[in-house]
């Protein structure tokens, strides 16, 4: 472990030993060549690239420790911005960065210059706030929406994406996995995503039309088969339709879906933006990940903001009846009170200016 | 003698000079016979319906009453909710600066059913998405129900894209047009017997200000005028912002129709106060309805680069004619509706109401239009001399937001 951080220093050859290793990308709001205009996602929203769905997916796949290894974007210079960022957005999810610098703060770290030495500290620091709140991830995440699939095979383009998709769509989800499926695999969802090319077996098949008569939604491809229920019309997005089973909706799309951004988005509306776990004002690009602790009286919000400058006068709606809530940021470690306001069941948060990261405390 | 003129300052002026050549060739003489009707102007302190409802009705009341206007028609209804609903002034909810109130929205919808109005329409063209205008709100941390139950019958549609329609409606500009002659336009605002504009009493950017009228240049669709619109014909969903009608730099699916002429300036601050006109003129406002009860100064959204300030004008204005409604909401602003190119707030831009005046659809004339309810003077709440002292400070820096 290096000195006032929680760096540990292992054989990168190793880190797989102990845990799982897997490569992730360089995040952030991705620039394009020029450099002054982020590329954009389909409707213009600016694309983020992110390692926290792999983290999550990676650690629902194999128990112990989960290591990211993401440089870098070609060895380029990152600003300790995106540091921070990349090690956030590792770090939020429950994995640990790989860290690894790019040339230029390397050099400098090693020839004592002010400027890498700070940027250096501030990883270190960063390393030591996550070490001290690994707790928050290990919490149970809070979802609407279950994606049921085997992540793998030819389902693995589809699957993963709508993972990171759905990140950025900012819907909060849980990753099922079809092939162990238990009894409790869906409770407290409100919908489920099967977009899978194989029909799914007749015991996944029963326990999703019993989740759907009860109250819940089964978002599918014609792949699903004949459902039973009947025809209700159109969703509220085009190209779907919809049956009604029991207490709940059955939404088909017309076609097997083969861009899972598209899909990603429409089913954010399909759900309904009424039932978001999070909203985010005047934050730019950012993901959310709320965790319950075992009690249930506490929770987490942990924030991303992937510009490089933090949000200003950006405000959070956090479901759920909290009573109290504080903010740490790496800068700021130890919890400090924030404005927070009662909207039914809903709580609206008023961040004070922060940088790329904020964790929010909350106590019922 | 030394040049006081940046390169900024001169290209603007130049371009204000080519404007106004062209503005000198291109407007028509038909001022002296434009229209003029009752517009009601009352104070109105806050959106609790219990103090927002009766406003409404006397000022309705005042106007000749709305059942004459809705009973047994179809309504459609333009509301304002101009940019991302993530995206505030500073921590204030939208609908307290830039956005129209949903509480204006459900009192407007409430007292059109009362009246006997047989379906109402509200329809906005949300800022680059074909989701539903319902899910959109929702984002804005709005609740629709507050609306859709406001009257019997009451439905959203988003009119960014084709919506429900089977075809754009083809609608056509009765007085041939500054820029263009027609629109295609999403099927709602041919589907209806009365239009309607709700709009948010603010200043704009492009075209000083933005009431009853500029609230229209949201009725065209992106998928056919957006960034993103297809070449040939519009595309399924709309992507990006307006950037086409504003700069011209391309033209829009070559399925609908045209610029008259390709050669007309290309700045904003000439052509979006021209395609307001020929909006308003291809889809008649019958009703215009002005919130500023609650609103923002410094432009039309928080993305705008001057000083913002969420303010409380406490007033609301409502007339049958967009150039009467909008002149008297101007004055109410503190500014001079008669004012041109190079006064405040047309500094940088044509009038969107003397050129609307000039086609004949209203006067802007305030010694012509009869002001019902609260006086001008009363209602007064001067934007004009926060203009004023804003602009004589330097512009604050970015925030990230959006």
């Amino acid at each position: 472990m290096l000195r006032d951080t929680a760096i540990e220093v292992i054989d990168p050859a190793a880190a797989g030993s102990g845990g799982t290793l897997v490569k992730g990308v360089w995040p952030g709001v991705r620039m394009s060549r020029r450099g002054a205009d982020a590329d954009a996602g389909p409707t213009g929203v600016a694309w983020v690239d992110s390692n926290a769905w792999l983290a999550r997916l990676t650690a629902a796949r194999h128990p112990g420790a989960v290591w990211i290894d993401a440089p870098p974007e070609g060895n380029r210079p990152g600003t300790p911005q995106q540091y921070l960022i990349t090690m956030a957005d590792s770090a939020a999810a429950g994995a640990r960065w790989l860290i690894t610098l790019d040339n230029a703060l390397a050099v400098g770290i090693a020839g004592r210059d002010p400027k890498s030495l700070a940027a250096w500290r501030r990883i270190g620091e960063a390393s030591r706030f996550f070490a001290e709140h690994a707790g928050w991830a290990e919490w149970a995440p809070q979802a609407v929406v279950g994606v049921i699939s085997d992540f793998a095979g030819t389902n693995e383009f589809m699957g993963q994406e709508l993972l990171n998709l759905l990140d950025r769509a900012g819907q909060h989800y849980r990753i099922v996995f079809k092939n162990r499926m238990t009894a409790d695999a869906l409770t407290g969802l409100r919908a489920v995503l099967y977009a899978d090319q194989d029909p799914p077996s007749a015991a996944l098949r029963k326990q999703v039309l019993a989740f759907v008569e009860s109250g819940g939604r089964l978002i599918t491809a014609p792949v699903w088969g004949e459902t039973p229920g009947k025809l209700s019309g159109p969703a509220a997005v085009p190209g779907y339709t919809e049956r009604a089973l029991g207490k709940g909706r059955v939404t088909m799309a017309a076609a097997a879906p083969d861009d899972p951004y598209v899909l990603a988005n429409d089913s954010v509306v399909l759900v309904s933006h009424r039932y978001d776990l999070v909203r985010c004002w005047n934050s730019g690009a950012f993901w959310s990940y709320y965790t319950l602790a075992p009690d249930r009286a506490r929770a987490a919000v942990q924030l991303l903001f992937y510009a490089d400058r933090g949000p200003d006068a950006a405000s959070v709606r956090v479901v759920g009846r909290w009573r109290k809530a504080t903010i740490s940021t790496i800068e700021e470690p130890a919890p400090m009170p924030v404005k927070l306001e009662t909207q039914g069941e809903a709580v609206e948060i008023y961040l004070p200016q922060v940088s790329q990261y904020a964790a929010l405390q909350l106590e019922g | 003698m030394s040049c006081q003129y940046s390169r900024r300052q001169w290209l603007s002026k130049a371009a204000a000079a080519a404007s106004g050549a062209y503005l000198a060739r291109g407007i028509p003489g038909r001022a002296a016979e434009a229209p003029a009707s009752r517009v009601a102007v009352a104070r109105c302190r806050t959106y609790s319906p219990n103090e927002l409802l009766p406003v409404m009705e006397k000022m309705f009341d005042q106007l000749g009453g709305l059942g004459r206007l809705v009973n047994g028609k179809t309504v459609a209804v333009k509301i304002n909710l101009t940019g991302s609903p993530t995206y505030r002034v500073g921590y204030l909810p939208l609908e307290d600066t830039h956005y129209t109130h949903p509480q204006v929205i459900a009192a407007a919808a409430h007292l059109m059913g009362k009246a006997g109005a047989r379906r109402i329409r509200i329809l906005e063209s949300p800022w680059s998405t074909a989701d539903p205008v319902q899910e959109y709100i929702l984002r804005a941390n709005w609740e629709p129900r507050d609306i859709l139950g406001a009257a019997p019958n009451v439905e959203f549609e988003n009119t960014n894209f084709l919506g429900s329609g089977r075809k754009y409606s083809r609608m056509k500009v009765p007085h041939g047009g500054y820029v263009w002659p027609a629109f295609d336009l999403n099927h709602s605002y041919e589907d209806c017997d009365v239009f309607v504009s709700i709009a948010k009493m603010k200043e704009h950017a492009t075209a000083g200000i933005t009431l009853s009228m500029k609230n229209c240049f949201g009725i065209t669709p992106c998928t056919v005028y957006g960034t993103g619109a297809g070449e040939a014909e519009p595309t399924l969903i709309p992507k990006g912002g307006r950037g086409l009608i504003h700069s011209g730099y391309r033209g829009p699916s070559k399925s609908a129709p045209q610029e008259l002429d390709p050669k007309s300036p290309r700045e904003d601050t000439w052509r979006v106060p021209r395609t307001v006109v020929d909006l308003i003129s291809a889809r008649p406002v019958h009703l215009a309805i002005i919130d500023g009860i609650k609103t923002m100064t410094g432009g039309e959204g928080p993305w705008i680069r001057e000083e913002q300030l969420g303010v409380a004008p406490g007033v609301l204005v409502a007339g049958t004619n967009p150039v009467n409604t909008d002149a008297v909401a101007m004055a109410v602003m503190g500014f001079d509706p008669l004012a041109v190119r190079g006064t405040p707030p047309f500094e940088r831009c044509d009038s969107t109401l003397q050129l609307a005046e000039a086609v004949g659809i209203g006067t802007r004339d305030l010694k012509r239009i009869e002001v019902a309810g609260t006086p001008i003077a009363e209602a007064k709440f001067d934007f004009a001399a926060i203009r004023r002292k804003r602009r004589a400070a330097p512009p604050p820096p970015y925030g990230t937001r959006g």
